[in-house]
């Protein structure tokens, strides 16, 4: 079943490196269109510093990192990765405070992709409206819409950052822990609302450290430890295999 | 909050216009109970500029959240330019060298004065030539992404070079005396009541036009963009803005109403001199807004007047205790009001509705708990 489904991302020979540290050492990694992956691992295993590589944060030492088999990532700024269909939550909610709710979406929603001047005197449309008013029921924050980033809670704020990723229409959303400090009940909605995302033309990234959460909605997990990959599988499996549980779940 | 922000900026916008009225009375010589004297008018209008000077440092500190202490170097090449219009049209009728190319040795102005006896000209210049320094320095800048304090600090290195180029002699703009002597304005004397008159409603108008020009443009998209920079920069990056030019357009622009500013003032006193480079005339823009507020340009406008009202009245009064006065005020917004005089509205509100709730619920009996 998932053998089919073609590559989104592919990482080969992937090296980063901090000073001496190599946060990732000669990683190899996939993640196809269709399914939700997880990638988990313990603190400073290199999950985060793979999604700054994909989002243009961190340049690569070595590598190649492909979109569609094709697009080389490795080149490319912030600002085209982010028009190429890659689109990011990050760990810390990042939201506008002083925009309403309405407005961050409508930013994030672009008008005009490609120029900037045109996107600055463009119109609202009626398709924009109708993209956003959609987001804003799926993210659950439609009576929330005039409230401003500032007042929303915590899982306020990281909901509607997930609807500002998502009126971009990515290819690939990457999701940085995407329930860090939420309730049990935020986490369940959450949950609900990934695997909803799921989709032929997107391929979900999530790097978290809630066990539960990664099961109930990862096809794949991919386990990193010391900047390699160490396992990948379903989390089933991942759970009964010795050397994740040396590493990780620690027993 | 909203609404408070509309609120402020429509009292302060009737408050300025009604100077429109005031001040064409002292033309007619009406000074008095109702109209007001030449010193006044001289004085509303060099507080103009400083209001306008204020707004175009709010656009970028409160719309982009980015703090120039640099913006004294823009007024003044705004004031320098409008200085060559006017020494040239000085010439023109008395034929008189003015003093700073004589004692130079000089016998006649230098070629590239010529192209500034026109007014047009002129006044593009006062645009494009503050805002392509701008345009340069905030590409550089912006490109190798220096933020925050850092690029305060290059602002007040830039400024601070243009103060130690504009004293040499050599520069041949008047170094440390700078350039005086400017003869008339449109026809009128300058430093007589019509002019000044003429003046001081230019200033007024242009702050008006600035503060609703510069409201609509927060209220746009590429002023929620400017806020969207403000709030969280690398956000709006992964949304595939490239910020850098959203960045240059509003320093740019800022620059451009820094200049009119400078423009408009240096023919009200006179005179034009490398003291208006200095790093701490900048920073003293910086502390009109702050205790103004930032954001919005209705508090940039308020703490340009009081600040400047206290520091032209202390300054005939005892002139040695502005620097007091000046760090008095700047420890007080600091501690107390951190966003500046609107914080006071917004607190005092925050204090009513308190007041408020406690005496209903002294009715009730005893505090209510919300559900939520």
């Amino acid at each position: 079943m998932s053998a089919a489904r073609d590559t989104a991302v592919e990482v080969e020979g992937l090296v980063v490196t901090f000073g001496h540290f190599k946060a990732i050492d000669n990683l190899r990694f996939t993640a196809a269109y269709g399914e939700v992956r997880a990638v988990i691992g313990p603190n400073g295993a290199g999950k985060t510093t793979l999604l700054d590589v994909l989002t243009g944060r961190s340049p690569a030492r070595a590598g190649r990192v492909t979109l569609d088999g094709t697009l080389d990532l490795t080149r490319m700024s912030e600002v085209q990765l982010a028009l190429s269909g890659i689109g990011r939550k990050f760990q810390k909610p990042s939201v506008f405070e002083a925009l309403t709710v309405w407005e961050n979406l409508d930013l994030a929603c672009r008008r005009h992709r490609r120029s900037l001047v045109r996107e600055v005197f463009s119109a609202a449309d009626a398709r924009h409206t109708a993209t956003i008013t959609a987001t804003l029921d799926r993210i659950g924050l439609g009576a929330q819409r005039n409230a401003r980033g500032a007042t929303l809670s915590h899982g306020q704020k990281q909901w509607l950052e997930i609807g500002m990723v998502l009126v971009q229409e990515p290819k690939v959303l990457l999701l940085d822990e995407p329930v860090a400090g939420m309730s049990d009940d935020e986490t369940l909605q959450t949950a609900a609302l990934v695997r909803s995302l799921r989709g032929p033309h997107r391929s979900i990234i999530v790097v978290e450290h809630d066990m539960d959460f990664v099961e109930q909605i990862a096809d794949q997990v991919t386990v990193m430890h010391e900047g390699k990959t160490l396992f990948e599988g379903s989390m089933q499996s991942a759970r009964t295999d010795h050397r994740v549980l040396d590493v990780y779940l620690g027993r | 909050m909203m609404a408070a922000s509309e609120r402020g900026a429509a009292a302060t916008a009737g408050l300025i216009a009604l100077l429109l009225i005031l001040v064409p009375l002292a033309g007619l010589h009406l000074a008095g109970p109702v109209g007001l004297s030449v010193y006044a008018v001289n004085v509303v209008g060099q507080v103009m500029c400083f209001a306008l000077l204020a707004m175009s440092v709010d656009l970028m500190w409160g719309g982009a959240g980015i703090l120039s202490l640099g913006h004294g170097l823009f007024f003044a090449l705004g004031g320098y330019i409008a200085a060559m219009h006017l020494l040239r049209t000085a010439f023109a009728t008395t034929h008189v060298l003015p003093d700073f190319l004589q004692f130079m040795g000089q016998s006649a102005f230098p070629g590239y004065w010529h192209v500034f006896d026109s007014l047009p000209f002129t006044l593009a210049a006062i645009l494009l030539i503050p805002g392509l320094i701008a345009f340069v320095f905030g590409f550089v800048s912006f490109r190798s992404r220096v933020n925050g304090v850092y690029f305060a600090i290059i602002t007040q290195a830039l400024t601070y070079t243009a103060m130690l180029l504009m004293f040499r002699n050599d520069t041949g703009f008047g170094g440390n005396n700078g350039m005086t002597g400017f003869h008339g304005i449109a026809g009128l004397p300058i430093g007589g009541a019509n002019a000044a008159v003429l003046l001081t409603v230019l200033s007024t108008i242009a702050v008006l036009l600035t503060l609703i020009g510069g409201r609509v443009l927060l209220a746009s998209r590429f002023g929620r963009m400017l806020a969207a920079i403000r709030d969280d920069e690398p956000r709006l990056r992964f949304l595939g803005y490239d910020t850098l030019w959203l960045k240059l357009a509003a320093w740019c622009l800022s620059a451009m109403v820094a200049a009119v500013a400078g423009a408009l003032y240096v023919p009200q006193v006179g005179i034009i001199n490398p003291s208006l480079l200095d790093p701490s005339v900048s920073l003293e823009i910086a502390v009109w807004v702050a205790v103004g507020g930032r954001g919005g340009f209705y508090g940039a406008i308020i703490g340009a007047v009081l600040v400047n009202m206290v520091k032209f009245w202390l300054s005939a009064a005892a002139p040695s205790l502005w620097p007091f006065v000046l760090s008095l005020l700047v420890l007080l917004v600091v501690l107390a009001l951190p966003n500046g005089l609107t914080d006071l509205r917004n607190r005092s509100r925050s204090w009513m509705t308190d007041l408020g709730r406690g005496f209903r619920e002294a009715g009730r009996g005893r505090p209510e708990r919300g559900a939520g």
